[in-house]
């Protein structure tokens, strides 16, 4: 027999720890736990047996594991925070004495901490960082927009403001926005950086209030974090782009509202090898070198022993061939952020290359005052397109209105009535169209018709490019029975018109006869010869040889969908029945997924019942008028 | 009258006294005339003493027409009174002002010897006024604390030793009329040590004014009086010095170390020992740089947050119409809590791209998001992406599975009351199913005709058909009774047979029982040929059953004593109880179809006795809180139990005390289980009113399981009074099924 286990000794009780534990044990306060988690990633988990991970309490409580509070202990942000208090103490202290120079020193010397290290610890390569960034994005896009007050500093927003600024041209310069979405909560973006799908969201620019029951320290302290990764990410996007970072700002347009305008990018010189490979070329070790050379020679004797770091130092430009191929992963242990995926010139020129980042290059567009300048200046541009705008969207225009090259108005606002000589020559020269198309063609990846999108005129809809889950009720597939129902629908509808023009002369018994004609029919339609009779007793009754054939196909159609019923009614049974057989895990795992299943349905059915009223509404209406 | 002319001298005299100390110290600001004024008051008012004077014991009349001074009309009022016996010290009061010590007027004059001003004081007349300390204070108690008078009827002595006496007070009504009269009562504060009311003079409210403003109480203080210089100005200099050391250096040179100080602090900033503070500005401003230069470590990264779901086409500004909410949805949506809504937000159509607004529920769907990433806890889920449909189990279809019953093809009905129980003849031609009103009928399975009816007068519990093929006769079980009945139409050698077995001739040799066989051969028409007295209070005959070849009949009684269960056998007329005590009680007992051995089920367990060797083989444990039915498979190696609570177990003798199967499938209890004899089927009825065929395969050989498949579910009987399909049977040789339903029916089900 083995030593009796003591409670609480291993498992579950020893791997989680409560959070007012945590607390304790890192002699914080509450708002510094909760700052250092936010900055450190570190988030509450869901023990499997609570019980068990609370000493056999089953009181509602959030735990930690362990492990990540002990790593929290050693955290220097943990420090920072702690010499923070102390000095928030002491100027409390200057400035209650009236000391104020002692004051001065102290906030000269106040203690700051970096994240730089929680960034490189959270995201150790790139690739991670830029999958993470949408909350991001989302974020300083917001602050951006949002009014100075005393909790949120003016710097923080202009902060915001250049950080968003930055990013956008770097979507522009590298023409990797991919879709865009106008939905009622703002402009949603998405663009392909480093083969990674970004996606944010940016309100329309209206003042934002933050409201009371909005905790603005949770906000800022992400915020905090956010914009340091989003510094490092963008130095890195920035100087793999060959472009220098931070990009330059004219004040002088910035101050005249040039927007995104107000930075000019500019690149790197090109002569001096960039600072990747050269810091890169020390840290092979002798054993690697010498691993990778016993490599090459068991493949081919002949590559000299000084082509390795060559190789390695620019190996983008590098000769594709199949030995090649095959070094590459090699060498790539000690290479920088991409270590699995090397891109090689091969794997390049195989990617489908978007044709779609350009479809704007041939046109020029005048933006109208009631548009937002923001939206369609970085939609345009990072399309190839080139935009100008009136003075009271702000500064920086490249032309006037009066430009001969525009060839796109994008207005929105209803018809004028009053057109001057010059309008109407404009008109006649240029293309007026609504925002939306500008983000239809976007998504649609090819310049679509203008006239649908004319001005004036009632928009198609605008849809997700995001789409949906599969299965789902897809807007733009014709539903082919609703059609069918609808003619049907009219038909009858027709049908019954005539008839009330005929039942003056008609019999009510010969209707009866009809129908009752008409189930005979399908019921002898495999049987020829008795359709015939059928036939003729109808012909005989005196019934039109065409509403005969009508009422028999509607009696046909009748009889299917019955059958199908009773087809579905069957399976359910047994469906039912072979259940009894499963296990209870599996029985409810089962049920869970069709309640799912039948919600969707449901709800499919729900959109198309609601289209095909619609869609009779319109043909009711259009047949009125 | 003596004493009140007295009083009135002296009272002239305090007025007098009064208006001295008025003048006192003040007597430059104070106006002559107002004096003139209180004497010429005073004056009516010892006109008015005196005329009231006659009216002792009469309480004293305010006087409206009354002057500002009435409360020393009052005092005299008062004074009238007391006067009896007492002295008339009593109106002298001690005045505070009495204390203030009045000085006469002084001259400045110049003496003649030295030349000089001097101030020279009038001459005292040592008379009667001059001293007011000669005045006769009516109370000579001095400055002592008053309230050790306070529980006695005066106030002190006065010079000669007699009682000062207690001014009488009104009552709180007086006191406040007294108020509202006097238009100076604001200005009159209580003496202690007059124990009444007195006016403030003007000097006395003047100090009060004073200290209120916070100045100098004394009026004539001035607080800015000329200063006297004595040691500035022309000639009054010292010339002299204090000290006669010299004077120090260092008031004059500068100092040699702090001078070295300063130069190793330069010297350090030369040499770059010494840094400036850096601009703060600038270190405050984050730099970025490389930071994923470095080869990231081998740990693999923290899994990345779950991102929140793309926008679907139904948040668009113009979405299609068949997104719009209708009324009712909008109702809905607003009426649900936000943490219950499905969706965040509302569809909304808007025609035009400028129209649309700011979204307001922006910051807080953020922060949301923000309190979700640092305060949810996080699972990694495996999204399963299987058919659903693939995860029912593969069985053969019921199609493949043919015969079983699954339609109703004829419905024989009881009329009266529910039926409880049937049971179909061995040949499978003929059912007898009883009701609870007493009514058995016996009728053809073929066509439902009944051939026959008889009426007991109690409630039938249980029928069984002697599964002998060369008799032909059943068992009813009612209360307390066993009756045995040989149907009608029965060939003449099968009934001399019959009556052989159950009424022979000659009697076997009556044994020791208490149960009595009673053979009624003369009504064999219409009644029972043999019926079997069950010990009383045994109750209703809950289930009947046989031992395949026919003499033995195993009886279970409703009542939850010992002896419920009894053992019949027909051939010695002779029944006994197997058991001598059984723990909880008896549901069901059941013959094994090969072996000498008997399964009995209590509520919670099921025994498996041997009858030959009298023991205890197997206790099964289905888990089921209340056993109902249960019935073994023709082979005998596998039993089906049922119970209240739905559950239905599946009992593989071979292996385990615990079930090979647990199936819950009915929504009510199960009432019956029944294996059919030769198909490989059985059936449950449960109270929802429906019946379950299963094909049950079972296999010879040991590896194999057995297999179960649903076939049908065969609903047809209605519920009532939470009672369903009461029991059922299979038809022998014939994959035909009838049920007994509670509505009174009995229904042939046939495939």
């Amino acid at each position: 027999m083995g030593r009796l286990k003591q409670k609480g000794r291993a498992g579950a009780a020893k791997a989680y720890v409560t959070r007012s534990s945590a607390v304790k044990k890192l002699q914080c306060s509450l708002a510094d736990f909760r700052r250092l988690c936010i900055l450190k990633g570190i988030f509450p988990r869901e023990p499997r047996h609570k019980k068990r991970a609370n000493k056999g309490s089953t009181a509602p409580t959030s735990f930690y594991y362990a492990k990540d509070i002990a790593y929290l202990a050693h955290e220097p942000v943990l420090n920072k925070l702690r010499e923070h208090k102390a000095f928030a103490k002491k100027i409390s202290r200057a400035l209650g004495r009236g000391e104020w120079s002692t004051a001065k020193n102290l906030e000269d010397n106040k203690p700051v901490y970096r994240l730089d290290h929680i960034i490189k610890e959270r995201y150790p390569s790139f690739i991670d960082a830029v999958r993470d960034i949408d909350d991001a994005l989302c974020m300083i896009h917001l602050f951006a927009s949002l009014p100075s007050n005393p909790r949120v500093s003016s710097a923080l927003i202009e902060n915001c403001a250049r950080l968003t600024a930055e990013w956008q041209l770097y979507v522009m310069h590298t023409r990797s926005l991919r879709n865009v979405f106008l939905s009622i909560k703002g402009v949603y973006y998405q663009a392909e950086v480093m083969d990674q799908n970004v996606t944010w969201l940016v309100p329309y620019q209206f003042p934002q209030n933050i409201p009371s029951d909005v905790d603005v320290r949770v906000m800022l302290t992400f915020l905090e974090l956010y914009q340091t990764l989003l510094g490092f990410v963008f130095f890195k996007l920035y100087t793999d782009a060959g472009l220098v970072y931070p990009p330059p700002l004219d004040s002088g347009k910035d101050e005249s509202g040039a927007g995104v305008g107000a930075f000019n990018l500019r690149t790197t010189n090109p002569t001096p090898i960039t600072g990747a490979p050269k810091n890169d070329a020390p840290k092979v070790s002798s054993k690697e070198v010498r691993q990778t050379i016993k490599n090459i020679t068991a493949e081919s004797s002949s590559v000299p022993f000084t082509d390795v770091d060559i190789d390695r130092a620019d190996h983008t430009n590098s000769f594709p061939d199949a030995a090649e191929e095959e070094f590459v992963p090699q060498a790539s242990k000690s290479d920088l952020d991409v270590p699995s995926s090397l891109p090689t010139l091969l794997s390049l020129s195989s990617l489908p290359k978007p044709s779609s980042t350009n479809i704007f290059a041939p046109y020029t567009f005048w933006l109208s005052r009631e548009s937002s300048r923001s939206i369609f200046e970085f939609l345009i541009r990072s399309f190839g397109g080139r935009i100008g705008w009136p003075v009271s969207s702000g500064g920086g225009s490249p032309f006037t209105e009066d430009d001969e090259a525009i060839t796109h108005v994008i207005i929105d606002r209803p018809t004028a009535k009053g057109d001057t000589a010059q309008e109407r020559e404009r008109r006649r020269r240029r293309k007026y169209v609504q925002p939306q198309w500008v983000v239809d063609c976007i998504n649609a990846g090819k310049i679509l018709l203008e006239d649908l999108y004319a001005q004036g005129k009632t928009l198609p809809p605008h849809l997700s490019p995001f789409g949906e889950r599969d299965g789902a009720y897809d807007p733009t597939i014709g539903l082919v029975n609703v059609e069918n129902s609808l003619v049907e629908v009219d038909d009858a509808e027709l049908s019954e018109d005539s008839q009330d023009i005929e039942d003056v002369e008609m019999r009510p018994e010969l209707e009866g006869d009809i129908t009752s004609m008409a189930a005979l029919a399908v019921a002898a339609a495999d049987d020829p010869e008795a359709l015939r009779a059928v036939e003729l007793a109808a012909e005989a009754a005196g019934v039109d040889y065409g509403t005969f054939e009508k009422e028999v196909q509607k009696k046909q159609q009748q009889q299917k969908q019955k059958h199908k019923g009773d087809a579905a009614v069957d399976g359910s049974g047994e469906e039912d029945m072979n259940k009894i057989l499963m296990s209870k895990r599996k029985r409810q795992l089962y049920e869970r997924m069709k309640y799912g299943e039948k919600k969707r349905a449901t709800e499919h059915a729900k959109l198309e019942e609601k289209r095909t009223k619609i869609q009779k509404d319109r043909r009711r209406k259009a047949r009125a008028l | 009258m003596a004493v009140t002319g007295l009083g009135k001298v002296r009272n002239k005299r305090r007025q007098e006294e009064v208006e001295e100390v008025e003048k006192g110290p003040f007597a430059g600001a104070v106006d002559l005339e107002m004096q003139s004024e209180d004497e010429a008051e005073d004056e009516d008012q010892e006109g008015d003493d005196t005329s009231d004077d006659g009216d002792v014991d009469e309480f004293p009349e305010i006087d409206a027409a009354s002057d500002s001074d009435e409360e020393t009309d009052e005092e005299e009022e008062e004074e009238g009174t007391d006067d009896l016996g007492e002295e008339d010290t009593l109106d002298e009061n001690s005045d505070a002002d009495s204390d203030l010590h009045i000085f006469p007027k002084s001259k400045k004059v110049v003496s003649d010897i030295t030349g000089q001003t001097k101030v020279v004081y009038p001459e005292i007349e040592p008379d009667y006024d001059s001293d007011s300390s000669t005045e006769d204070d009516p109370n000579r108690v001095g400055n002592i604390p008053m309230h050790w008078y306070d529980d006695l009827p005066h106030l002190g002595y006065n010079i000669n030793g007699k009682r000062v006496l207690r001014p009488a007070k009104g009552d709180e009504l007086d006191r406040f009329l007294q108020t509202v009269d006097d238009p100076n009562s604001w200005t009159t504060a209580f003496d202690q040590n007059a124990q009444m009311d007195k006016p403030l003079s003007a000097e006395e409210l003047d100090i009060i004014r004073r200290l209120q403003a916070g100045e100098n109480p004394d009026a004539e203080y001035n607080p800015y009086e000329p200063t006297i210089e004595w040691f500035t100005g022309k000639g009054k200099e010292e010339v002299t010095p204090l000290s006669s050391a010299p004077e120090p250096k260092r008031r004059w040179l500068p100092s040699k170390w702090e001078k070295q100080k300063i130069m190793k602090i330069v010297r350090a900033i030369r040499q770059g020992r010494i840094v400036g503070s850096k601009p703060t500005a600038a270190d405050k401003k984050q730099q970025f740089y490389a930071i994923w230069n470095e080869p990231p470590s081998n740990q693999a990264p923290p899994l990345p947050a779950p991102k929140p779901k793309l926008p679907t086409h139904s948040e668009s500004y113009n979405p299609p119409e068949e997104y719009l909410p209708t009324e009712e949805e909008r109702e809905q949506w607003e009426n649900t809590d936000p943490e219950d809504r499905e969706r965040d937000y509302l569809p909304h159509k808007y025609p035009a791209l400028r129209l649309v607004p700011a979204y307001d529920q922006f910051i807080k769907q953020r922060f949301n998001r923000q309190l979700d990433l640092y305060l949810a806890p996080r699972i990694q889920r495996v999204k399963l992406n299987v058919d659903p449909n693939s995860l029912l189990p593969k069985l053969p279809s019921p199609n493949s599975l043919r015969p079983f019953p699954n339609y109703k093809s004829l419905q024989f009905m009881h009329t009266k009351a529910r039926v409880r129980c049937l049971s179909i003849s061995p040949d499978g031609a003929w059912v007898a199913s009883g009701d609870e009103s007493g009514v058995i009928s016996l009728w053809e399975v073929n066509v439902g005709r009944e051939v026959k009816r008889w009426s007991l007068g109690s409630k039938v519990g249980a029928i069984e058909w002697c599964p002998r093929l060369d008799a032909c006769f059943f068992v009813v079980g009612t209360e307390e009774q066993l009756h045995f009945f040989i149907p009608p139409n029965i060939s003449p050698a099968m009934l001399t047979m019959t009556q052989s077995a159950l009424a022979p001739g000659t009697l076997p040799p009556v044994t020791q029982s208490s149960i009595k066989w009673i053979s009624t051969s003369g009504a064999a028409e219409d009644g029972p040929i043999l019926t079997i007295e069950l010990p009383s209070a045994s109750g209703l005959s809950r289930q009947l059953t046989w031992h395949k070849k026919g003499d033995y009949l195993a009886s279970v009684s409703s009542s939850e004593t010992q002896g419920s269960v009894w053992m019949h056998q027909i051939s010695r007329r002779h029944s006994q109880s197997p058991f001598k005590k059984i723990k909880g009680a008896v549901q069901m007992v059941l013959f094994h179809p090969t072996k000498p051995h008997f399964f009995v089920a209590t509520q919670r367990y099921v025994r498996l006795y041997n009858l030959a060797e009298q023991k205890l083989l197997k206790t099964l444990m289905p888990g089921i809180k209340w056993i109902s039915s249960m019935d073994v498979h023709p082979s005998g190696d596998h039993i089906i139990v049922g119970g209240y609570d739905r559950k239905l177990c599946w009992f593989d003798l071979e292996l385990s005390e615990k079930p090979y199967k647990v199936l819950r499938y009915h929504s009510r209890a199960i009432r019956s289980l029944h294996f059919h004899p030769t198909y490989p089927l059985f059936a449950s009825s449960s109270d929802d009113g429906s019946i379950q065929i299963f094909h049950a395969r079972v296999y010879s050989d040991l590896m194999t399981d057995p297999l179960i498949v649903p076939l049908k579910i065969l609903r047809g009987h209605d519920v009532q009074e939470g009672l369903g399909v009461l029991q059922i049977k299979w038809v022998n040789k014939q994959p035909w099924l009838v049920s007994a339903g509670a509505d009174g029916s009995v229904s042939l089900w046939c495939s």
